[in-house]
């Protein structure tokens, strides 16, 4: 199977909102049974972001100008199956994988250990963690469980304006290319196609009919460089640690037969006295007098003078 | 090993001689209390805490251990983290609110000029740990000055643990910090996790008595705090002298 993609073309989407809803049917995803349980966002926007319990979100941006005096940019909030995906590169926990077949990022929470750090990686914000004493990640899996049986992802599946369409990768994105040059002929002219490069290559395709930044999606997506740093420290720490081991076992090794004098001191005559031969070691307190090479090679094995 | 043999008059020699007639004659042994209980007890608790914290973040930094023991185990261990993490920050911090004195005295030895000796001794530290058999080292005040590095090296990157510790369990519980802070801090954390590694092994090694010429240290913090007269003149020489003389700090145990 090769790479599949989701393409999202903003200029057919009419914002019924059918994909949050699929998603929340297929993945068992409850939405809040409280009478204004979302905070008002000012539109038909609901939720106000991505959450515990919502994988995928309609976005909605009035911005003023175009033909009709106004340009409706809906967005797609959800996770954009990024090829280079940091969250599954810092998952400590195997819970954020590749799925080979597809190029989709999925998720297996009952691996997952809770440690947010998904979230700190992902450059689109887009991990959320569904609440409880022991959280978990929550996050569109590309319903590859879906897609292993033939079917389409459930948000495609249910988007009556065609607005969303599944399938390979290449395809989506020679298709989103053909639209977004049928838009800028219409007029349109910050049409533009994202996540053909963006983190490595994205696995959802958009169509922006009015730009990256009217559909709320991230100019130039940047993985937090801490992800890299991290996976550093993993194997330079291992390597230190062990070097540290080994330098230690080996100074106990060489330090097998070692023994000293008993000492003690007589405050009277300040002379500092080897107990086993009765000879006086050192006179005072003062500053030692040897150069380092002489502390090092008074004593060695055949040298005169040692003790 | 100890420096060669010294010449001193003949009146010396003798009065060393009745000295040490009437140091065996006595059947006791002289010691100098080094530790007090509050700072045996604090170093205790934390040390436990440290290595446990170090074991349990293991399973969360390195992924094949936490793919062997399961994600229920792994939770259950990043809890126990989180308890011990705040044991780690407190105890030390309690510590301190009860003896200020205590603490203006650490620092002060942690941060003392270093004499001639101390910079030899530095010098010949890694030679020395080699060659323990054959190098004496020169004498040191109360805290050597490789023991103020690595001591500070200690104190840095638990502070270091701590305080990112404390924003990652903030970060994950009570407020979000962003990505990019919590990012910095998991990275530091990482720090110090790497320097706690490095610097603890060689603090267990030593001050653990693994280390053949540091044989009785751990009796210093995991006894009754005193330091007999011999391993206290051959680890802190001038400290030991300063000491014995005062005799303030001096008792006296059977042999």
């Amino acid at each position: 199977m090769s790479d599949k993609a989701i393409l999202f073309d903003t200029s057919r989407c009419s914002a019924c909102r059918g994909c949050q809803v699929a998603c929340k049917c297929w993945n068992d995803l409850p939405s809040t049974l409280e009478k204004n349980g979302n905070p008002p966002t000012g539109s038909y926007q609901s939720p106000m972001d991505l959450n515990g319990d919502t994988r995928i979100l309609i976005s909605f941006n009035e911005e003023a100008g175009g033909s009709k005096g106004v340009k409706w940019a809906f967005g797609r909030r959800s996770c954009q199956h990024c090829t280079d995906a940091a969250c599954a590169t810092i998952c400590p926990a195997g819970a954020i994988t590749k799925h080979e077949a597809t190029g989709l990022v999925t998720v297996d929470d009952s691996k997952c250990i809770g440690c947010q750090y998904c979230s700190t990686a992902c450059p689109f914000d887009v991990p959320r963690y569904q609440e409880g004493l022991r959280t978990t990640v929550n996050k569109c899996t590309g319903c590859v469980d879906r897609i292993e049986q033939g079917l389409e992802p459930a948000c495609v599946t249910t988007c009556q304006p065609d607005a969303l369409v599944f399938g390979d990768r290449d395809e989506m994105i020679a298709l989103a290319h053909e639209r977004a040059d049928f838009l800028k002929a219409r007029g349109y002219e910050d049409a533009v196609v994202y996540g053909e490069d963006e983190m490595g290559g994205l696995h959802v395709i958009q169509v922006l009919k009015y730009g990256v930044a009217a559909h709320g999606q991230v100019e130039n997506p940047q993985a937090n460089p801490v992800v890299g740093l991290t996976q550093i420290m993993k194997p330079v720490t291992g390597a230190v640690t062990g070097l540290t081991v080994a330098g230690l076992a080996a100074m106990f090794v060489l330090g097998i037969g070692y023994k000293r004098d008993k000492l003690a001191y007589n405050p009277e005559t300040e002379d500092t006295i080897s107990v086993d031969t009765g000879q006086v070691v050192k006179h005072g307190d003062g500053q030692d007098e040897e150069t380092v090479m002489e502390h090092i090679t008074e004593n060695l094995p055949g040298k005169k003078g040692g003790n | 090993m100890s420096k060669g043999p010294v010449m001193v008059s003949a009146e010396e020699t003798a009065k060393n001689k009745a000295f040490m007639e009437q140091m065996a004659a006595s059947g006791t042994e002289r010691y100098i209390r080094r530790h007090s209980k509050q700072a045996r007890w604090t170093h205790g608790i934390t040390i436990i805490a440290c290595i446990l914290l170090c074991i349990s973040g293991l399973f969360v930094f390195v992924p094949a251990l936490a793919a062997a023991v399961g994600a229920d185990t792994v939770f259950a261990i990043r809890m126990s983290h989180r308890v011990l993490g705040v044991i780690f920050v407190l105890v030390p911090l309690i510590s301190a609110i009860m003896a200020p004195k205590g603490v203006k005295h650490i620092f002060k030895n942690l941060f003392d000029r270093w004499d001639s000796d101390d910079k030899k001794w530095m010098m010949l530290f890694f030679p020395y740990l080699f060659m323990a058999k054959w190098i004496h080292m020169p004498d040191q005040r109360e805290v050597k000055s490789g023991q103020r590095f690595a001591d500070g090296m200690l104190w840095f990157s638990g502070a270091l643990m701590g305080i990112t510790g404390v924003f990652l369990l903030l970060g994950t519980t009570l407020f979000d910090f962003g990505g990019g802070v919590y990012g910095v801090m998991l990275f530091l954390h990482d720090i110090g996790f790497l320097l706690i590694a490095v610097f603890g092994l060689a603090h267990i090694f030593l001050g653990a008595g693994i280390f053949q010429p540091y044989r009785g240290t751990a009796k210093l913090m995991f006894g009754d705090g005193t330091v007999s007269e011999s391993d206290a003149l051959y680890h802190w020489g001038h400290w030991a002298r300063q000491e014995i003389a005062s005799g303030e700090n001096v008792i006296e145990k059977k042999a």
